[in-house]
């Protein structure tokens, strides 16, 4: 199913000619959210989660400095929803970051939410449904904010959004029971069935000779890593996850799930040929890979339209040489954090817990959301709000302080390479372990004298196999921001933190608009006190949402009753055989 | 151990080797009894019982040449059939052992019900010869001559084969290399037990002996019911995971948490040094199931309840409603035959048959080459 990419709406493009006027506007989307079927790697027909009965849902694209407003009514009937604004600071707004029970209730099939937050950053972004892992069926698109003051300005002619994907064709609420399931026990994650280029295959984007064009490219998948490269061009990195960087040259690069980049891309001098670009999904966390599977999905730059489309080389993945964005430096050269004021160490692990299915940790707590969304607990917790247990013991709550420097260290004990994402910020990425380092510091000493001087930066990072990555950021956003794995099904199966950022500054700071509130009356969420809904005891926990207890570890009495009367009925049987036998003399 | 050494793979091979020795030693004694007194023919006496023993060494041999190739066919053929569900063949397999030990562990306390067996059978085949055969045809002839060679020649060759098929079905899903240590010792041990109870040796010994290796038997084949058990849940469990379970080794993950009765982390059989010898002799599992335990307790049961009505028998002449139900059988057309064949044949008719056979022995009806001498010699024993 081929799509040309000049038929899309203007909107979509940006052309130099449009100056834009420097004034901040506010922009105004109404989304209804409504199932849609759709068959985007013309292989299968599915539902879909669409907005105002289409699917893809809308690119959003507004101006730095711009106010957004997001009217969601949810008109989908079976399922809640949420919109997260990825990779958004929502600076003083954090009540519409969206994560479900942590800054909100559930927008309930029926209901209707606003959004409204100021965008004060430029860059590249996406924006996805954060309830009960919904988003990959479908319910994702890019979020671009234009910046008239970029550094770049004038290095390109034209420009592009390009979102790349996996895609499933059964739904989440079919491959989730699956997933989390006693019959799964090592935790295989299920295997995506197509690659998608803009939501379709096929794509061609057409290019016109010598001209620069500026493409922002997201990854919008729920599971897999992506390698991109385009043939026989060459790319000049220059933003990432909304941070501008250095122009840094690349021939192949990776965004793992939820990853952004923006790259400058020259077109040849000459129309003789069209050429391929691939988008390839990382197999490596593929359980099994199933007959017939194309793990690959290829575009077209389109010089001429009359050439022929040539098929894209197959390169085996072992040659893959991708680019480090490790090394990027930032364009504003912020400096290193110095030492920090907290240092959080959280260890992946994945583990089995008492229902026998497989359950991910961060350390030994796998995320249970709270029956009070964490923001609410904050609001209602009075001077207890400093207190972490008020959260619950499941949320994996860390209270930060205001303007703090934060230090997360992630060890990774799973085999098996994780995205990380912060919400509210843009860490520094201080240091990435090659993999099968081990935890951080335990074998080969690192110091400050090898972190970077002005480290990367960006809002998703991904820790290498068995490996170790050092984040830090300033802690000057107060709010509630979930630390987490990406990948979607790692979010189901509990590899989230919440981090508590200055809340009494929030209990002064924050007004919550009332239809947040009345979102939660209809499935009856309440709205104050702790994780477990107790506004008296504020410590008193119980009741609270809870993963399955761990699986019994030895001998149960129910083992040793086994044993012990297998071990009578052998000796009392061999009386009687003995008994038998002597019975002959 | 386990590995050079098959504890089931002993236990038939001596029952098998006992009872052969014991065939041989009833024919001795019948020999002797009949024409090895002092008074009578001695080189007849001597021929007699080295055709005896030729015939039985003769049938030995063949059942291990048969023996050996089966196994060797068996292992260099058979063995991937297999490999891809081995935990339900392996269930199976621990199934059919199963049954073949409990069939045959218990005979091996009544020795002397063993010995009055056979005692029965080779008189009704020194009969059945005796009348069967004319010194007419020539096959005929030779066969009535060498008679004491191919009664034990063909009685040890059947219970070598027993032994081999036997061995065959407890062993299938063992490695070729648990099979020389045991048959060896199996052997020898079976001719020690065999020749001390030809002489008469000290009877409480050698049935506390005898107590004893049951017992193990039957140590060994419960815990194979509760193997074949485990091994058929756990197939139906890796099949419903996927292929991915053998790679969790003993930890979560491993086994059916719905199904599990105790899990140690630690003593599997499968990695644990020390701990599959547990496995072989006990059927010890380090992740039992409801299936397991409970198999193995119902098989401990039934043994129990068996032994009862063999008691039972012993006392009162019958099985506990056994006289009832074949009355009752008698009575449903087509079943009459075999249920009047079932019915006990009475003591007084053993006996009769008992003397009949000694006086064809006696009369020199197997050991005449002149037809007519033995004519005389059957109508003087009338």
């Amino acid at each position: 199913m081929a799509i040309s990419l000049s038929c899309l709406p203007l909107v979509a493009m940006l052309l130099p000619i449009f100056t834009h006027l420097a004034e901040a506007a506010t922009v105004t989307y109404d989304f209804n959210i409504t199932w849609v079927l759709a068959n985007p790697d013309g292989a299968f027909v599915r539902p879909t989660i669409g907005i105002n009965n289409q699917w893809p849902p809308p690119i959003m694209r507004v101006t730095k400095g711009d106010t957004v407003i997001v009217n969601v009514e949810n008109s989908l009937g079976n399922q809640t929803t949420t919109l997260h604004f990825h990779g958004l600071y929502m600076n003083g707004s954090t009540h519409m970051d969206g994560p479900y029970h942590v800054t909100q209730c559930g927008i309930a099939p029926g209901v209707k939410f606003k959004y409204n937050f100021t965008v004060d950053q430029p860059g590249t972004y996406w924006y996805h449904s954060h309830a009960k892992g919904q988003y990959p069926d479908g319910l994702r698109a890019p979020l671009i904010v234009d910046d008239p003051d970029s550094p770049f300005k004038g290095m390109y002619d034209e420009e592009y959004v390009l979102s790349v994907s996996d895609w499933y064709h059964d739904q989440m609420a079919t491959l989730i029971p699956h997933f989390i399931n006693r019959r799964n026990p090592k935790g295989a994650e299920p295997v995506p069935n197509a690659a998608l280029l803009n939501d379709t295959q096929g794509l061609q984007v057409p290019i016109q000779a010598g001209k620069t064009y500026l493409f922002h490219m997201v990854n919008m998948g729920a599971f897999a890593g992506q390698y991109i490269w385009f043939e026989e061009h060459n790319i000049s990195i220059i933003e990432v996850d909304g941070i501008y960087t250095e122009p840094a040259n690349a021939e192949r690069i990776y965004l793992t799930a939820a990853q952004r980049c923006s790259f400058l891309l020259t077109a040849k001098n000459d129309t003789n040929s069209n050429f391929p670009f691939v988008s390839s999904m990382d197999t490596t966390l593929f359980d099994k890979i199933p007959e017939g599977l194309n793990w690959n999905v290829s575009g077209w730059l389109l010089y001429d339209q009359s050439k022929p489309l040539p098929d894209a080389a197959i390169i085996l993945e072992d040659s893959f040489q991708e680019f480090d964005d490790y090394t990027l430096v930032p364009y504003d050269k912020e400096p290193l954090f110095p030492d920090p004021d907290q240092s959080i160490t959280l260890e992946v692990v994945m583990s089995n817990l008492g229902d026998g299915a497989n359950y991910a940790f961060f350390n030994n707590i796998s995320y249970a959301p709270p029956i009070v969304p964490t923001l609410y607990t904050v609001m209602t917790a009075g001077a207890t709000a400093a207190n972490t247990q008020v959260y619950g013991d499941y949320t994996h709550s860390f209270v930060l302080g205001k303007d703090e420097v934060i230090e997360i260290v992630v060890n990774n004990n799973d085999p098996g390479k994780h995205p990380f994402h912060l919400h509210g910020h843009a860490f520094q990425a201080v240091w990435r372990s090659d993999r099968d380092a081990g935890n951080f510091n335990e074998t080969a000493l690192v110091s400050v004298s090898d972190f970077p001087a002005a480290p990367m930066r960006r809002d998703t990072f991904a820790v290498h196999p068995n490996g170790n990555i050092v984040l830090r950021f300033k802690a000057d956003n107060p709010g509630v921001w979930l630390f987490h794995c990406h990948i979607e099904w790692h979010v189901d199966s509990g590899l989230i933190a919440t981090m508590v950022e200055a809340p009494l500054e929030l209990q002064r700071t924050l007004s919550i608009p009332q239809d947040h509130y009345d979102s939660c009356v209809v499935d009856g969420t309440p709205v104050k006190g702790n994780a477990a809904g107790n506004i008296i005891n504020l410590l008193d926990l119980t009741g609270q949402n809870a993963p399955p207890g761990p699986l019994p570890e030895g001998f149960t009495t129910r083992g040793a009753v086994a044993l012990g009367f297998s071990i009578l009925s052998a000796f009392t049987s061999i009386a009687v055989i003995s008994w038998y036998g002597l019975a002959d003399i | 151990m386990p590995n050079v050494f098959a504890p089931s793979v002993f236990f038939i091979v001596f029952r098998e080797v006992l009872e052969a020795v014991i065939i041989v030693s009833v024919l001795l004694s019948f020999l002797k009894q009949c024409l090895g007194q002092p008074d009578q023919d001695q080189k007849i006496y001597k021929r007699l019982v080295r055709q005896v023993w030729f015939g039985s060494l003769s049938g030995v041999f063949v059942c291990l040449v048969i023996g050996g190739a089966f196994i060797g066919v068996f292992y260099g053929v058979g063995k991937d059939i297999w490999s891809k569900s081995e935990d339900l063949w392996e269930g199976i397999f621990y199934l059919i052992a199963t049954v073949i030990i409990t069939v045959m562990g218990l005979a091996l306390l009544r020795v002397n019900k063993m010995k009055e067996k056979w005692r029965l059978k080779i008189a009704h085949a020194l009969v059945d010869k005796a009348k069967h055969h004319n010194a007419k045809s020539w096959l005929g002839a030779w066969g009535k001559r060498n008679a004491l060679f191919i009664l034990p020649f063909i009685t040890t060759m059947r219970e070598g084969v027993e032994a081999v098929v036997f061995v065959g079905g407890v062993s299938l899903g063992l490695p070729a290399t648990e099979f020389p240590l045991p048959v060896i010792t199996g052997l020898l041990a079976g001719l020690l037990i065999g020749y001390l109870i030809y002489r008469g040796g000290n009877v409480l010994s050698i049935q506390l002996f005898l107590i004893a290796s049951t017992s193990v038997l039957y140590l060994i084949a419960a815990g194979m019911f509760s193997k074949a058990i485990w091994s058929l849940q756990f197939h139906t469990f890796a099949q419903k995971v996927g292929s991915d379970v053998a790679e969790q080794g003993s930890g979560p993950g491993s086994y059916d948490i719905t199904q599990s009765v105790w899990h140690v982390n630690c003593c599997s059989p499968q990695t644990d040094h020390g701990w599959d010898v547990f496995y072989a002799l006990l059927g010890w599992q380090n992740s039992a199931t409801y299936g397991s335990v409970i198999s193995y307790n119902v098989y401990w049961i039934g043994i129990m309840v068996a032994v009862s009505c063999l008691l039972y028998e012993e006392r009162t002449g019958s099985l506990p409603l056994k006289t009832q139900t074949l009355a009752t059988l008698a009575k449903v057309p087509g079943l009459k035959g075999w249920a009047k064949k079932k019915q006990a044949i009475s003591a007084e008719e053993r006996a009769g048959i008992v003397r009949q056979g000694q006086a064809h022995l006696a009369g020199g009806v197997f050991h005449d080459s002149d037809g007519s001498l033995s004519e005389d010699n059957r109508q003087l024993a009338k």
